[in-house]
């Protein structure tokens, strides 16, 4: 029996989300901080409860049994819920300071401009008076395509149902979405006219009531002064600041903007790095009407999929020991999908645990295991001697971890379009380079080694989100001893990949042989070859 | 649960997407694709990753997705097929033609030796992916034992015996509960355009350049295969194109080639770029500091050129007017890309016929009615991560219908 949904939000988007999931007889609770909002005329049943003025304050919990404390009015409250769909409206800014303007009456701000376009008839409107309206838009930063047709409808209206000639002033004008270079032709055939900027900028100068525009224009070099009767300025699109809490109550990433979801291709459409928390439309980015239906089927598809439940089964899941834990909560802190959990001993929630291994490379009492990543495991596809050594020429032991999701998949490439790889290439696939420890790496160098390569997705590509920042760290510190020590940093490496890279995959682990065959054989091991498998140019240099 | 059957017509990245949506949900999938090899277009881009950073070009979730597809007990793969005839009656019941794949899949282990020692150029086709397998397909229009018996080198050379020249096409039926076109698009084809593709072999495409980039992992001329010193991308090549009635933007193109042309310098730093545009569009969430960082090393040159003329030592001679001047400006190069526009598939033409259903006034076709739908960019133009979102609601709407929960009006 699966347990309610719960959706976060009061929009359309929050809206279509709940009618995809009730649709297919779904459970489910809307928690919006604000009113009823979208929701109105929705009534409570069975499969319906709606929760307003209701601000989150903790979640406990994962996968199929999160358990969320709520303040209502004063009060809290406790929800339960198998999954989360995160689907806040997004907020705007004017930027009337970009141009250096300061609201007026007949300085307005985009949204301003649509209301009295939707509120009022022609005749009535205060829009009658005016002969002459200025947009400007993404001159000073880039705009989106939302707003580019936004302004565009609102021009198209202004010219066709007022009467009104239109000026957009813009950089990029952004046609990057459906049915927009349309709207654009018919703007300009309904009489709009564009001014489009590229090295230069408009003077803007507003005195009391007036404004005016200067500039030169570039395509016909002549200099133009514009005094408009209404001035529209563009606004920016930015995330509620309420995804902030979400996200620190979730334990979620969140991109550079405060949107909820890291910019990684793995998280599209609607995922994040927590299993079971989905976001869509408005929380996740700046999206059009369309894109934020499409959102909504997604994370419906999500909830419903049974594929999550089927096919992680397959996944090795770190078990924690606790016989050895010293609570140094390293895993607790670092595990990217928060599949740790705190009672009264620290604990891996299976259905949350991605497998990723970060968690073993970091635990400082060895209490995690992650079957397939342990030492012997490891040590037991590297043996000195691998590498059968031709007469004279000395061909190094090349060890590389490889990520399963990039470089493993990489080197399969590589094999398929025929090119030729490193004889003593030795690949040890691992789920995440976050898994990769410095006991892995020393293991290694030990066992036989010449030359050790990491190879990870790259920045912002990891499914683990930091995997690859975590292994390079781990590099950056051995080569730091091995500077100490006077062993050769070259001989270990970390380099990304992705998947599709198989000539890079050659490219990258013939280069890295070159290197090692320069620097010869590794001298932690030059006594433990057996006397008649010394390797060639290693003569002389026994005794 | 699982008695449930969709025919995805398509292997590109929305019939990937989908299909592997409606498998996890434990729907039966047929997917048919009419090439030899799956992934579509997309399968054959390369990794733009530069300075070790994902620049979220989406090429690698289409290998994901490929991977996921092939893999997957629930999704039943026919390559080299087609739709040749369609019947409704409650279920739909599809009759599909097979070519003939020559090279066996069970017994081929991909040793590349029949590529190796096929005397025709052209003739044995190089898969662009580790789950295009086999990752070998012979080319009967280029094959010689297809054009008079003559050689039966790779066959006779096969380790495996992997090879049946003699292969027949075959028939099947396919039942099917609802149907999925996902048949992609065309690249537009610039041969008409004045910038001399197909002439100049200098002249070459953004697929052109994604493939070679996926390839070889350098940029080349084609004529003499060195390093071009300067290259020119040209956007909105069929797109926003009034004269062609094209009346769309591509949307993936700005990002593909500014992409392309930061990976290009990171590799070749020597190489000079020269990037010519209407309006440079917004491709993803780090598009502001991606495009900050471009306009450093790469000339932006706000103008579509007129014509390109090839001159007697290759260099290729841009002619276009500079907006300020209003002078005929010239631009000498290497090496030119054609960002050409995503347009609709000639195939819509014979989907429209089969279900009867139009394509709408860019020539694209969208539906979701009585259990045929359309998914990707046969519906028009769309990146990778926004066809993976609209296949899966796509993939959502197909099971409400199946599971009858789809009111038609």
């Amino acid at each position: 029996m699966k347990k309610q949904t719960l959706i976060l939000g009061n929009g359309p988007c929050a809206v279509a989300v709940a009618e995809n999931l009730l649709t297919v007889g779904s459970k489910i609770i809307i928690a919006t901080k604000d009113d009823v909002g979208g929701f109105i005329g929705y009534a409570d049943s069975e499969d319906l409860q709606i929760l307003t003025e209701t601000r989150l304050v903790s979640c406990q919990g994962s996968v199929g049994n999160f358990r969320i404390e709520a303040t209502q009015n004063n009060k809290s409250v406790t929800i339960d819920a198998g999954r989360i769909i995160i689907a806040e409206e997004d907020q705007r800014t004017s930027n009337f300071s970009l141009y250096g303007l300061k609201a007026s009456s007949n300085v307005i701000p985009l949204s301003r401009m649509k209301i009295l376009l939707n509120d009022t008839s022609p005749e009535e409107s205060v829009l009658s008076e005016i002969k002459k309206v200025i947009f400007l838009t993404g001159i000073v930063k880039e705009s989106t395509p939302v707003i580019a047709n936004e302004v565009m409808e609102s021009s198209l209206l202004l010219q066709k149902e007022f009467n009104i000639q239109t000026y957009i002033l813009t950089k990029n004008l952004k046609v990057v979405g459906d049915g927009l270079e349309s709207l654009y032709r018919e703007t300009k055939n309904a009489g709009t006219i564009y001014i489009k900027f590229t090295d230069s900028l408009p003077g803007i100068y507003q005195e009391e009531d007036t404004i005016r525009i200067e500039f030169v224009d570039e395509i016909t070099s002549r200099n133009f002064r514009l005094t408009p009767d209404m001035t529209v300025v563009d606004e920016t699109i930015v995330a509620s600041p309420y995804l902030t809490d979400l996200t620190k109550i979730f334990h979620i990433e969140a991109d550079a903007d405060g949107f909820v979801q890291a910019d990684n291709v793995h998280r599209y459409p609607v995922l994040t790095n927590r299993k079971g928390i989905m976001v869509t439309g408005p929380s996740r980015g700046i999206l059009t009407d369309d894109d934020q239906r499409i959102d909504a089927e997604n994370a419906a598809l999500a909830v419903t999929g049974l594929a999550e439940e089927e096919m992680e089964t397959k996944l090795e899941k770190a078990e924690i020991h606790s016989e050895k834990c010293i609570q140094c909560l390293n895993c607790y802190h670092l595990c990217p999908h928060h599949a740790i959990t705190l009672n009264e001993r620290v604990e891996v929630e299976p259905d949350a645990c991605e497998g990723c291994g970060i968690c073993t490379a970091n635990c400082l009492g060895g209490a995690i295991r992650i079957k397939n990543l342990n030492l012997q495991a490891i040590l037991h596809q590297i043996k000195t001697g691998d590498v059968a050594q031709a007469e004279q020429t000395f061909t190094p032991l090349l060890v590389a971890f490889c990520c399963s999701r990039s470089a493993v998949q990489a080197r399969e490439l590589a094999l398929c379009m025929g090119h030729e790889l490193p004889l003593g290439l030795k690949v040890i696939q691992v789920p995440c380079a976050g898994a990769i420890s410095y006991d892995h790496i020393f293991a290694v160098l030990k066992n036989g080694a010449d030359g050790i390569m990491l190879l990870t997705c790259h920045k912002g590509n990891c499914h683990s989100e930091r995997g690859n920042i975590f292994a390079g760290q781990v590099v950056k510190l051995i080569k730091g001893i091995f500077s100490i020590i006077g062993f050769e940093k070259e001989r270990l490496s970390i380099q990304t990949l992705a998947s599709n890279m198989g000539t890079e995959f050659s490219w990258i682990t013939n280069r890295f042989e070159k290197t090692i065959a320069a620097l010869g054989p590794s001298r932690l091991m030059k006594n433990q070859w057996p006397e008649n498998q010394r390797r060639p140019n290693m003569k002389g240099n026994t005794g | 649960m699982g008695d449930k059957n969709v025919l995805v017509i398509g292997g590109g990245t929305a019939g990937l997407s989908a299909a592997v949506e409606l498998a996890n949900l434990g729907v039966h999938v047929e997917l048919i694709e009419k090439s030899k090899f799956l992934g579509g277009h997309a399968i054959g881009y390369t990794c733009k990753a530069i300075e070790n950073t994902c620049v979220k070009c989406g090429a690698c979730m289409v290998e994901e997705k490929l991977q996921s597809a092939v893999f997957h007990p629930n999704i039943n793969v026919l390559a080299a097929s087609q739709v040749q005839n369609i019947s409704q009656n409650n279920r739909f019941s599809a009759n599909i033609r097979q070519e003939s794949l020559v090279i066996d899949p069970e017994k081929c282990t991909n040793c590349g030796l029949c590529l190796n020692r096929c005397p025709m150029e052209g003739a044995i086709l190089q898969g662009f992916s580790k789950n295009n397998h086999p990752f070998y397909a012979v080319n009967i229009k280029k094959c010689l034992y297809f054009k008079d018996r003559s050689c039966t080198i790779c066959r006779d050379e096969c380790p495996e015996t992997a090879i049946d020249l003699d292969k027949k096409a075959s028939e099947h039926t396919i039942e099917a509960d609802a149907v999925l076109i996902a048949i992609g698009f065309k690249p537009f084809n610039p041969k008409d355009k004045p910038y001399g593709y197909g002439r100049f072999n200098n002249v070459v495409t953004g697929l052109d350049l994604e493939r070679m980039l996926k390839q070889s992992g350098r940029v080349k001329k084609p004529s003499d295969n060195k390093l071009p010193q300067k290259i020119a991308f040209i956007q909105c090549v069929g797109s926003r194109d009034a004269k062609l009635n094209h009346l769309w933007c591509s949307k993936v193109c700005c990002g593909s080639a500014l992409r392309m042309a930061r990976l290009i310098k990171e590799r070749q730093p020597k190489t000079e770029i020269a990037f010519f545009y209407m309006d440079v569009q917004t491709f993803g969430k780090d598009f502001e500091p991606f495009y900050r960082e471009a306009q450093k090393d790469i000339r932006m040159i706000r103008a579509i050129p007129g014509d390109i003329y090839e001159m007697d030592d290759r260099r290729l001679k841009i002619n276009f007017v500079n907006n300020s001047t209003h002078e005929t400006k010239e631009e000498i190069v290497d090496l030119v890309v054609l960002s050409v526009g995503i347009t609709p598939v000639e195939d819509i033409g014979t989907m429209s016929r089969i279900f009867k259903i139009g394509p709408d006034e860019s020539g694209f076709l969208r539906t979701d009615h009585n259990g045929v739908f359309t998914a990707g960019t046969v519906q028009g133009p769309m990146s990778i991560p926004e066809t993976i979102a609209n296949s899966g609601s796509v993939a959502w709407k197909i099971k409400k219908y199946i599971d009858g929960l789809t009111i038609d009006d």
